[in-house]
């Protein structure tokens, strides 16, 4: 698994949880550090494609394995 | 290639029209007849595709159940404090919806038939509410920024308020309300519930 700043687990989080609480976690990093998502909601792969299209946050990665989606993003 | 999208397209269209006929009257109330005649096809290609009107019934059921909307704007387009964010999530959702009340009747017709679907309309479309609605105010009455409430009595509030709000100008439109229309009532909706929890940010 890649290296990260933080991790937020927004497990059994529905949209828009695990967006709004990403957005605060993202807000506590400095530019170029990385936030690690852990989520179950199926919506949330489109869901953080789109929130950093929205946000110019860069979406590292991401991967599903066992119904948990990760999601690593680095904070432009 | 051809001949497959030809063929999805021809299923995409029979649950077109199918959705349509369903919610207007009901499993019931549709023969296959019905729906071969307004496809302008024999129902020996309807049953090419779907092998029942049941098979027909509940993929429809199936389609239109896993609509889902996302809220990635709403959180992102104001402030992030709780009520911002759910007056924007209501107004997504409600356009959406007005944008297709048969999406609420075929909720509502699952729900009366006790269709598994009516599950994944809940789980698609109202437990994003819920969930926000819940687990905002257990970190809120923390906070002592609402009054001490039940917060899944209070998703049920406000579920069944938005609900009635789409049902009444969506499907019914009753005289008596016919001058509430749903934008302006659903934010003086979201302003009562927030003033029901005594949200104080």
């Amino acid at each position: 698994m890649a290296e990260f700043d933080l991790e937020l687990d927004a497990r059994g989080l529905n949209c828009p949880l695990p967006i709004l609480r990403a957005k605060k976690s993202i807000n506590e990093l400095s530019s170029g550090q990385v936030l690690n998502i852990i989520a179950t909601d199926p919506g949330s792969v489109k869901d953080f494609q789109a929130f950093c299209k929205q946000t110019g946050n860069e979406l590292l990665g991401s991967s599903e394995a066992n119904g948990e989606f990760i999601f690593q993003i680095r904070k432009a | 290639m051809t001949k497959r999208l030809k063929a999805a397209e021809r299923r995409a269209s029979i649950l077109a029209v199918a959705k349509i006929l369903f919610a207007d009257k009901g499993y019931h109330g549709v023969s296959v007849d019905e729906i071969s005649a307004r496809l302008g096809v024999s129902p020996a290609v309807l049953y090419q595709h779907f092998p029942s009107k049941e098979a027909l019934y509940e993929a429809v059921l199936a389609n239109i159940s896993e609509k889902r909307d996302s809220f990635v704007s709403a959180v992102l387009d104001g402030n992030q404090d709780f009520a911002g964010v759910l007056k924007r999530m209501t107004h997504v959702f409600i356009s959406s919806i007005a944008h297709d009340p048969d999406y609420l009747k075929m909720e509502i017709l699952s729900a009366l038939e006790g269709a598994d679907a009516a599950k994944r309309f809940f789980e698609n479309r109202w437990r994003s509410f819920a969930d926000y609605i819940e687990f905002n105010l257990k970190e809120l009455t923390q906070e002592k920024k609402v009054d001490p409430v039940n917060p899944k009595v209070a998703s049920l509030m406000f579920q069944g308020m938005i609900r009635e709000a789409l049902y009444d100008t969506c499907i019914v439109k009753t005289e008596r309300y016919r001058e509430l229309k749903l934008e302006p009532l659903v934010d003086q909706l979201v302003e009562l519930f927030l003033r029901a929890i005594n949200y104080r940010p």
